[in-house]
């Protein structure tokens, strides 16, 4: 449906032209960022819960910028970023009475809604949710539906909304889109929802079996002919440093239970080369790999979340 | 016996079944206790005959009180603090505001939950209508950030749960107004839309109230309540005055 109500800017977005020979040129205007982590070393992640005072509970989420980023701010050649990072803040309102021609129910009703801000990518986005973003929110419900004790709060609802500041890149922005192409910064942008939407229902003191959070792994090959190259694992790839991603997965995951309420396997897996004697099935390896990306997470998760009961209790 | 941790966060193991039993806050996982909110964690200590084992629970009150030993808390006066997050449940006691009244019903907005641990240590029940106001107008109350009452869970008053004698005499209009804050108790979870409320208790009934000029009143009787300017009196179900 088109949006007639607003003035929308051009919806083919509005970046500058980049012209092949600019990219050729040897000034090395458009370089490629490079991933400087080691293969399991995730980003930093800032995460803070209660930002918003109004939401009953709420939380925001920021990964660290790739280097390449800063390099390109120190030293301008372009004025093209070279990668961004995520940025989300998720509120949660409620548990609130359910509209009143909504049926009966026993248990918490959890509406999510995942939206791109207009600036958040480089291309532009609309005012009302697309396909993706509404695919991005139905995820998100799954995710967190298995962590919620749904049946502490009959006749409620809940309602949970994220604001992607910041989304990453599909891939990186001189590419041309090939074959391999797909939504891989969906997968990142998910993970950081999942984990920014645990910190925020904590917040809120709505009953929930564990903190979940998300991870992603995945198979990339970063040599210029990618018919030769062996993919390698890795966690947390930002799209925009790799040449070529092959299969990602990304995973909600409850350490204490060592359960997993989400998975989204994207890709094809088949190439994967493993470590000798190892004899999982790639995909079990980019499981556990999403898996080993979300208690990673955790981490952070679960001290914002003490931080912030740390930080009410010295208030009161 | 572990030490508890003074701070729990979802998921954290917190004691075995064999020594504790859970309560609110809590769940149970393959016979050991995890905390299911963030808060400050209480070992309730255990009463012979009902409750053989001390009982674990997270505390949804932020207070510094709950962090001390346990054994100090007991004693000082219970200060109603409201809890964050509280649905109506059966038997708990709410405030409510009259938002229509009816010829067999009237209806309520609810705008707390009230402390259960108020309700124990009520025996100082003739100071208990003064701190509503208190209560009402407290910033830790969540409900004071929203202004509408569409955010808020609706009830119904029946015409024969406002009192407990005479039901079959009971004239919705000698009972409530528009405004009034009643405190009542939850009978019913109810249909899709509304809580049931009962006021047929001595305690429960029209605890704040407005005159038709608009002035507060005060309670005169069971039955009536008195304006101080004009001195006029108008009717109430009236939670118990003195």
């Amino acid at each position: 449906m088109a949006d007639r109500r607003r003035i929308n800017g051009p919806p083919g977005g509005t970046r500058p032209p980049v012209y092949a020979s600019l990219q050729e040129s040897t000034t090395g205007a458009a370089q490629r960022a490079q991933r400087q982590r080691q293969p399991a070393e995730l980003r930093k992640i800032f995460l803070q819960t209660g930002m918003i005072p109004t939401a009953s509970g709420s939380s925001y989420l920021e990964f660290e910028p790739s280097a390449s980023l800063a390099a390109a701010r120190a030293n301008p050649k372009s004025l093209i970023p070279p990668s961004s990072a995520l940025k989300v803040a998720c509120t949660v309102h409620g548990p609130k009475p359910l509209p009143r021609s909504a049926a009966f129910s026993p248990n918490l009703v959890l509406t999510t809604h995942v939206k791109y801000a207009p600036f958040a990518a480089r291309k532009r986005r609309g005012h009302i949710r697309d396909a993706s973003e509404r695919d991005l929110g139905v995820h998100l419900e799954t995710a967190l539906r298995g962590a919620i004790i749904a049946e502490r709060w009959p006749k409620s609802g809940l309602e949970i909304t994220l604001t992607i500041i910041e989304a990453e890149d599909d891939r990186w922005w001189g590419d041309a889109p090939d074959s391999h192409d797909a939504s891989w910064g969906l997968m990142n942008v998910l993970a950081g929802c999942i984990t920014a939407a645990s910190a925020a229902i904590a917040d809120a003191h709505i009953d929930c079996l564990d903190l979940v959070s998300g991870g992603v792994a995945a198979l990339v090959s970063d040599e210029s002919n990618s018919a030769s190259s062996i993919p390698r694992l890795m966690l947390d790839v930002d799209p925009a440093e790799h040449r070529s991603i092959l299969s990602a997965c990304v995973v909600a995951y409850m350490p204490a239970r060592d359960e997993i309420t989400e998975i989204w396997l994207k890709g094809d897996s088949s190439r994967a080369a493993l470590e000798k004697g190892d004899d999982r099935s790639s995909h079990e390896a980019l499981i556990d790999g999403a898996v080993d990306a979300a208690r990673g997470a955790n981490t952070v998760l679960s001290e914002a979340v003490r931080e912030s009961i740390t930080r009410s209790i010295a208030q009161a | 016996m572990a030490s508890l941790p003074q701070i729990a966060i979802p998921g954290q193991r917190l004691g075995s079944l064999s020594s504790y039993s859970a309560g609110p806050g809590t769940h149970v996982q393959e016979s050991f206790i995890y905390a299911s909110i963030a808060g400050p964690v209480i070992a309730d200590p255990a009463q012979p005959k009902i409750q053989p084992k001390p009982t674990l629970r997270v505390s949804r009150v932020i207070s510094p009180k709950d962090l001390q030993p346990q054994n100090a808390s007991t004693s000082d006066a219970a200060k109603p603090k409201p809890r964050y997050n509280t649905l109506p449940a059966i038997e708990s006691n709410v405030l409510a505001r009259v938002t229509r009244v009816q010829k067999r019903q009237a209806i309520v907005s609810i705008l707390v939950v009230l402390d259960e641990s108020e309700h124990l240590t009520s025996s100082q029940t003739a100071s208990d209508n003064d701190n509503i106001a208190s209560i009402l107008t407290s910033a830790a109350n969540p409900e004071n950030h929203s202004g509408t009452d569409d955010l808020r869970f609706q009830a119904l008053i029946r015409k024969e749960d406002v009192r407990a004698v005479e039901k079959d005499r009971v004239v919705m209009d000698e009972m409530f107004r528009v405004g009034d804050i009643v405190r009542g108790s939850v009978i019913s979870l109810g249909d899709q839309s509304s809580y049931y409320i009962t006021t047929a208790r001595n305690d429960l009934g029209v605890v704040m109230a407005r005159s038709e000029a608009g002035n507060m009143m005060f309670p005169i009787s069971w039955k009536e309540m008195r304006d101080p300017v004009t001195g006029a009196g108008e009717p109430r179900k009236v939670a118990r005055p003195f």
